[in-house]
C-alpha cells in the first residue's frame, strides 16, 4: 500500500505528458469544429485519433499495429487520469472505441477487424451501440429486433432506442434476435449493420438538457438486409459477448466520472464562500455540512476506486465495477443538487454553455441544475442505480436471484 | 495510489485473525460482558507473539512496523470486538510518545510489561480550547489539576499521557495510574472499558514532561499522535462494521420466510447493497487515512476527519439495519451480534463523533463562518 505509484509509472506518466504537450489539440481548434453527438467526430477528431493511434497513444494496453504500446493496467489508468486532466477526449465516439473496438477485436472475423474496427482506431469511421429498445431496457435480454437469415443475407426488423450517436455514426454494432424460441439470453446474436443501408431510419431525441444537440436516437429497421458475414461472434452468443465487451470499460470508466466528481467539488468550493455568505447563520450551518458530505464524498469515490482497480489489477472479476458505477454517478447527483439547493432561486437560470468541442462526451457542464437533471444519464444509462444494487446484491454478495 | 497489500501485510492480516479467532472466540468476549471473565488471558497470548512492540522501534525491543500494519492490526480487533489494551496503548500512548519523541516506556511497553492511555477528552467533548485541566510550573516541575473524561482503559491503564493547558498553550504529561483518582463509567460496550479520571495536584517532572506548554512544537504533536489515535479508532470501528454486515448478510441468505430466503426479497437486496457500498467506502476512506499518516502526506488532516466521519456514517446504517433485519434473534441477549452493534457505536462516540468530525473538515476546508 502506498499513496504513489513505482517509478516505471511515473517515467510512462511522464512520456504521456511530454507527447501530450506537443501534440495534443488546442481548446480553439476542438471548439472550432465541436462534436455534437457520440457518434461525431468533426475533423479535429478523426485527426487527434489518428495521431493517437500512429504513436501508439489510443489505447495503450494493446499492441502497436492496434494503436498501443503493450501499457500494462496501472499505465492505463494513468493514461486515463492524465487525459481527464488536461481535458483532451480519448474519443468523441465512447462507445466505438470503448465497446464496439474491443468486442470485434474479440469475437469477429479478420476481415470484421479490417473493415469495421480499424477505421474507427484510425479516426475514419464511429459506431453506435443498438441495445435498449422500447420494451428492453434494464430488461435487456427481453430485446425483440428480429434478424432472419435469408440465404446469403440477414433481414432485420424492429426497434431501438437510447442508441447514443445514432444520428452521425457509421455503423450500428445491432443486439438482435436470431432464435425466437431459445431461452431469452440465448437466442441474441450481434450484427454489424452499416447506418446508411435502406430501411435504417434515425429519429434523434432531444434531451431535457441540450436539446438543440441529441445524441440519443430512436433507431427504425424495416426489412434492413445485410450480408451474412456481418454476424459478430458465434451465432446466438450475443449475451455472452454483450457480458464480456461491456467488461472491458467498465475497469475504467469510473475515472472519468471521478475526475467529473473531483472538478465539480473544486467549482463548489471555489463558490462556496459567496454563495454562502448570503445565508443566515442556520441556513449557512446546514449548507456547509451538505459540502463537507460532498467532500468526503468525492474521496471516498476515488478511494474506492482504487480499491476496486488494485483487485481489478490482480484479476478480479468485472462486478465490482458496479460498485463504482453505482457510486460515482449517484455522487455526482448530490454534488449537483448540494450545490443548486444552495444557489436557492439563482439555481433556476438557464445556462447556454457554450461546446467546447466535445460536450458530447464529458461532464460536467451547464448550471448546477443543468447538471443535476443532466447527472440521469448516468444513473439511468448503461445499468440504471436499481439494476446496479441487483448485480451488487446477487453477483458480488451471492444473494438469490429470486 | 496503490492500495495493495504486500505479501507481508497480508501474512500480517492472516496471523492476526488466526491469533484472534483462537484467542478471542465470541466467548472471552461474552465472558467480559458478562464479569464472568476478563481479557488477561487474550493480552497474554498478545504479549507472548510481541503484539504490543508492533510500531515500537527495533531499539526499544518492538517491530518497528508503520501505521499500515497498525491499522491491519487494529481492524482484527474491531472484528473480534477483542477486549485488549492494545487500542489505548498502541494506537492512544504510543503515538504520543513518539510525537514527541520520548523513549519513555518504549521498553517497558514492546516487553508487555505496562499499559497505557490517552486523557485528553473533557465533558465528553475533544475540542476544547483552553482546556480546562491546568498544568502550572513549579520549579522544575509541572503541578496538573483537572477532570478528564472517557478515558479508554482509564481504571486499568499503568500510565496516562495527560493533556492539559499551560499559560503559554498546551503540554502533554506522562502521570502513573497511582496518582490519579480513576472511576469507572458503567457502559454499554465493556470491551471499550471507559473512565473519568481526576487530577488532584498531581505534580509531573523529569522525563515524564513529554511535551511543555509553551514548547512550540506541543499543540502540533499532539495533534499528530491524535491522527494516529482517530484514524486507528476508524478502522476498527469499520472492521466491526464489515463484519456485522458478514453476519448479516449471511443470515439473509439462511433465514426463510414465505418458503425462500429473505435475502431473496429485493427489498433487502438493495439495504445490503448499500451495506456494502457504505462499508466498502468507509474502509477506503480509512486506508486513505492510514497510508497519509505511514506517509507523512500533507493532506492527512483531512484524510483522518474523513475516515472517522465516514467510520460514523457507516456505523449508523450498518447498526440500524443489522439489528433491523436479523428481527427478534439480534434482539437477544444471547445472541452475539450486540458485541459488534455497540462496539461499533462506541468507536463513533470516542474521539469525535462523525458530525464533530464534519464540523471539523469545514474549518479544514474554509467553509466555516468567518470570525
Amino acid at each position: 500500500m502506498k499513496l504513489r505509484f513505482d517509478d516505471e509509472v511515473e517515467t510512462f506518466r511522464a512520456e504521456l505528458l511530454a507527447w501530450l504537450a506537443i501534440n495534443r489539440p488546442s481548446a480553439a481548434e476542438m471548439a472550432a469544429e465541436p462534436s455534437v453527438s457520440t457518434g461525431h467526430a468533426p475533423p479535429w477528431a478523426r485527426r487527434w485519433t489518428r495521431t493517437m493511434f500512429d504513436a501508439g497513444w489510443l489505447v495503450p494496453g494493446w499492441p502497436p499495429e492496434r494503436g498501443g504500446r503493450n501499457a500494462g493496467p496501472v499505465e492505463s489508468l494513468v493514461y486515463i487520469e492524465e487525459l481527464a486532466k488536461a481535458r483532451v477526449p480519448r474519443t468523441t465516439n465512447v462507445q466505438g472505441l470503448g465497446i464496439v473496438v474491443p468486442s470485434i477485436i474479440d469475437y469477429g472475423t479478420d476481415a470484421q477487424i479490417r473493415d469495421y474496427a480499424m477505421p474507427i482506431l484510425r479516426g475514419e469511421a464511429t459506431a453506435c451501440l443498438g441495445m435498449s429498445e422500447p420494451n428492453a431496457g434494464s430488461d435487456l435480454a427481453s430485446l425483440t429486433t428480429r434478424a432472419v437469415l435469408d440465404g446469403d443475407h440477414w433481414v432485420i426488423n424492429g426497434q431501438k432506442v437510447w442508441t447514443s450517436g445514432a444520428n452521425y455514426a457509421d455503423f450500428c454494432f445491432l443486439f438482435c434476435r436470431t432464435d425466437p424460441h431459445a431461452p431469452k439470453h440465448q437466442g441474441i446474436s450481434i450484427i454489424i449493420v452499416p447506418m446508411d443501408t435502406p430501411g435504417v431510419t434515425v429519429r434523434p431525441l432531444p434531451e431535457i438538457i441540450h436539446p438543440h444537440q441529441p445524441d440519443l436516437n430512436e433507431v427504425f429497421l424495416t426489412d434492413v438486409t445485410v450480408p451474412a458475414h456481418h454476424l459478430v461472434g458465434e451465432l446466438n452468443n450475443g449475451w455472452a459477448m454483450a457480458n464480456g465487451s461491456l467488461a472491458h470499460e467498465r475497469a475504467m470508466v469510473w475515472v472519468n466520472a471521478v475526475m467529473g466528481l473531483e472538478e465539480s467539488l473544486t467549482t463548489l468550493l471555489a463558490e462556496a464562500p459567496a454563495l454562502l455568505d448570503r445565508l443566515t447563520p442556520f441556513e449557512r450551518t446546514l449548507a456547509v455540512d451538505q459540502i463537507v458530505q460532498v467532500a468526503i464524498d468525492t474521496q471516498a469515490a476515488r478511494c474506492l476506486g482504487y480499491r476496486g482497480f488494485a483487485k481489478f489489477a490482480r484479476g478480479a472479476g468485472a462486478p465490482e465495477q458496479a460498485l463504482m458505477k453505482l457510486y460515482a454517478s449517484e455522487a455526482r447527483q448530490r454534488v449537483a443538487l448540494v450545490a443548486a439547493e444552495i444557489q436557492g432561486a439563482d439555481a433556476l437560470a438557464a445556462g447556454g454553455v457554450a461546446n467546447d468541442g466535445h460536450h458530447a462526451v464529458d461532464e460536467p457542464q451547464g448550471t448546477w441544475l443543468e447538471q443535476y437533471f443532466h447527472s440521469f444519464a448516468n444513473t439511468i444509462s448503461a445499468g440504471a442505480s436499481e439494476i446496479q444494487r441487483n448485480i451488487i446484491a446477487e453477483r458480488i454478495l451471492g444473494l438469490p436471484r429470486n | 495510489m496503490d492500495f495493495e497489500f504486500t505479501s507481508d501485510q497480508i501474512e500480517l492480516r492472516a496471523n492476526a485473525r488466526a491469533v484472534l479467532e483462537a484467542a478471542c472466540p465470541a466467548a472471552v468476549v461474552r465472558a467480559v460482558y458478562e464479569a464472568t471473565g476478563d481479557g488477561t488471558a487474550l493480552w497474554s497470548r498478545l504479549v507472548q507473539l510481541d503484539w504490543p512492540g508492533l510500531t515500537i522501534p527495533e531499539e526499544h525491543g518492538g517491530m518497528g512496523l508503520g501505521m499500515v500494519e497498525l491499522a491491519i492490526v487494529v481492524e482484527e480487533l474491531g472484528r473480534a470486538v477483542a477486549p485488549t489494551p492494545v487500542l489505548a496503548t498502541l494506537t492512544q500512548l504510543v503515538p504520543l510518545l513518539q510525537a514527541a519523541g520520548s523513549p519513555r516506556l518504549l521498553d517497558e511497553i514492546a516487553a508487555g510489561a505496562c499499559t497505557g492511555t490517552l486523557a485528553l477528552a473533557e465533558d465528553g467533548g475533544w475540542h476544547h480550547q483552553p482546556m480546562q485541566t491546568t498544568a502550572r510550573r513549579d520549579g522544575h516541575a509541572w503541578v496538573l489539576n483537572g477532570v478528564k473524561s472517557h478515558v479508554l482503559d482509564g481504571t486499568t491503564a499503568d500510565w496516562l499521557a495527560v493533556v492539559a493547558q499551560g499559560n503559554d498553550g498546551v503540554g502533554a504529561f506522562l502521570v502513573p495510574a497511582a496518582a490519579v483518582v480513576a472511576t469507572a463509567v458503567v457502559v454499554m460496550d465493556p470491551t471499550l472499558p471507559i473512565a473519568t479520571v481526576t487530577l488532584n495536584d498531581v505534580t509531573v517532572g523529569g522525563d515524564d514532561v513529554l511535551l511543555e506548554p509553551g514548547d512550540p512544537a506541543a499543540a502540533l504533536a499532539i495533534e499528530r499522535a491524535l491522527q494516529t489515535s482517530v484514524t486507528a479508532l476508524a478502522c476498527s470501528t469499520v472492521a466491526s462494521c464489515r463484519r456485522l454486515f458478514e453476519i448479516t448478510l449471511d443470515y439473509a441468505k439462511q433465514r426463510e420466510q414465505f418458503g425462500r430466503p429473505i435475502g431473496s426479497f429485493q427489498a433487502l437486496k438493495h439495504r445490503l447493497a448499500d451495506l456494502y457500498l457504505s462499508v466498502e467506502r468507509a474502509a477506503s476512506l480509512a486506508w486513505f487515512a492510514a497510508l497519509t499518516i505511514a506517509e507523512d502526506d500533507d493532506r492527512r488532516a483531512i484524510a483522518v476527519a474523513m475516515a472517522k466521519a465516514a467510520a460514523g456514517e457507516c456505523q449508523r446504517l450498518v447498526v440500524r439495519d443489522a439489528l433491523q433485519l436479523h428481527g427478534g434473534i439480534g434482539f437477544t441477549w444471547e445472541h452475539d451480534l450486540h458485541f459488534l452493534l455497540k462496539r461499533a457505536k462506541a468507536g463513533d462516540a470516542l474521539l469525535g463523533t462523525a458530525a464533530y468530525h464534519r464540523a471539523h473538515l469545514a474549518e479544514l476546508l474554509g467553509l466555516a463562518q468567518p470570525a
